[in-house]
């Protein structure tokens, strides 16, 4: 499992999200609250730039919400620009169809003050 | 091979239970009028006094027609007591079906509610009253969108009824269409009483959808569209307001509008619910997964390709445990059982389609054995 160092953690502050390319891929990194994750930055909907795509959180609604919407997850869900479709930056799975529509997640660690992925 | 496929059908329209899921009473002024609350028992004795007309009524059941008469055609035909309509339904091999009304498919439009209210009540009662203890003869109640609230006391009211199996929703020209909220309390009830709803559209010319009908020069036009466009739109709307979600036992059946309509709508709405799910987040899955789950469309006016496979394909795309047999009997475009028993299809197929989805639906016994015999 290759390691690549994407640069220090300083320019990667909470709420960022930032594109950078290891070899021949282009990896989106976020931190969300402190926690890093990178995904792949296409789309498996119609290969879109994924992680170009606004952080936001996401709608809910349902029982639990007393049928009224809410505002869910901020931070958590990249929509794609192309298409509109809602990953979970956490997971990698769409909002719509997660077992269906997903994208892989590549771990992400911080050691010696770098943000390194691990591909 | 031609030889086979005339033996499987000998073989299996002798012993294949036949539920017809839309079949239609003829609901006049006259006969509802000893049902129907005062005043408006005095409306629909005038209106027995006035020359019948084929669906157009004038405050009964409000159409527009705007054809010129053409010599030619069929003749329209209409069922009026039980005992007919189990006769007919015995020559045609159907054993078992669910009543629907004729005049009272344009009852959406009907702008006074005290009226409509008093009118569904007749009609559920002349229903219940006079039509079900036939052999095979099952109800749908008349749900009245024009007080929701009342329609679902009716609903509680005969929900101890075996023989009512369904909440039949006017679908030509309801204005809001089905998914408002304003329905909320029909729905509530159905699912209480554990009664599928099912729509049913009829052609007229309307401002409410299917609105600009007009547009057409003829019937054929207006006919095109009138069902499929009424189906696809009422699905639309109670999929866009959660309905399925916020009611997760109901079940909704699909009537007159063929089948073909149904996999074109599952991967479009699954289409645009990947680009708008944040605009009706109650829903927990793909749109396509509720309408695998909990609704069901029947088949009449059943497509006709070229080749009947590719009829039998659009019927596994939607799922043959969601596909009902209709025949509409005894209007002008019914199927005849025949068109859905000859498509090359396994015969365990056949039994579902024909019968066995419907008496799961509807909760109906299975009879030990053809009521309407050998057809």
């Amino acid at each position: 499992m290759p390691e690549h160092v994407v640069g220090p953690v300083a320019e990667f502050p909470p709420g960022s999200q930032r594109l950078v390319r290891l070899g021949r891929i282009e990896v989106g990194v976020f931190n969300v609250d402190g926690v890093f994750y990178a995904l792949p930055n296409v789309c498996p909907h119609q290969f879109g730039p994924l992680c170009e795509g606004g952080v936001t959180g996401a709608t809910a609604c349902s029982a639990a919400t007393g049928w009224k919407f809410a505002w869910e997850r901020e931070g958590e869900v990249v929509t794609c620009p192309w298409h509109g479709v809602e990953f979970d930056i956490t997971t990698g799975r769409s909002l719509v169809a997660p077992d269906r529509l997903k994208v892989r997640t590549y771990p992400v660690v911080v050691e010696d003050g770098q943000v390194k992925v691990r591909l | 091979m031609q030889a086979t496929v005339e033996r499987t059908d000998r073989a299996t329209i002798s012993d294949i239970i036949v539920v017809d899921a839309d079949i239609h009473i003829n609901d006049t002024p006259a006969a509802l009028a000893p049902y129907c609350e005062e005043p408006w028992r005095k409306s629909l004795e005038i209106l027995a006094e006035t020359p019948s007309r084929y669906l157009d009524i004038p405050g009964f059941s409000p159409t527009l027609k705007l054809d010129p008469p053409i010599p030619g055609g069929h003749a329209n035909r209409s069922v009026h007591t039980p005992a007919e309509m189990r006769a007919e339904l015995t020559a045609i091999g159907v054993d078992i079906g669910v009543l629907f009304p004729d005049n009272l498919l344009l009852f959406a439009p009907l702008p006074n509610i005290e009226y409509a209210v008093a009118l569904s009540h007749a009609y559920n009662r002349w229903l219940t009253a006079e039509w079900l203890d036939e052999e095979g003869l099952y109800g749908a109640l008349l749900a009245c969108p024009q007080d929701p609230v009342d329609s679902a006391r009716e609903i509680e009211r005969y929900a101890a009824n075996d023989k009512v199996v369904a909440v039949y929703l006017p679908t030509a020209g309801v204005n809001p269409l089905w998914g408002h909220r304003t329905y909320d309390p029909i729905f509530a009830a159905a699912e209480a009483a554990d009664l599928p709803v099912l729509l049913h559209s009829v052609t007229l010319v309307s401002p409410a959808f299917p609105c600009q009908l007009d547009q057409f020069e003829n019937h054929f036009g207006r006919q095109m569209l009138s069902h499929s466009f009424a189906m696809m739109a009422n699905l639309t709307s109670l999929i866009h307001t959660g309905v399925p979600a916020r009611f997760p036992k109901l079940r909704v059946g699909f009537t007159e509008a063929g089948i073909a309509w149904v996999p074109y709508m599952m991967w479009r709405m699954d289409k645009y619910y990947q680009e708008y799910r944040r605009m009706i987040p109650f829903l927990e899955k793909r749109p396509s997964e509720y309408m695998k789950e909990r609704m069901w469309f029947a088949t009449q006016p059943i497509e006709e390709p070229d080749d009947p496979k590719d009829l039998v394909r659009m019927i596994d795309m939607i799922g043959a445990d969601r596909v009902l047999f209709a025949s509409d009997w005894p209007h002008h475009d019914f199927d005849h059982p025949r068109a859905l028993l000859k498509l090359p299809m396994p015969i365990e197929t056949k039994r579902k389609i024909m019968g066995e989805n419907a008496l799961e639906l509807f909760g109906i016994p299975k009879p030990v054995g053809k009521i309407a015999g050998v057809a």
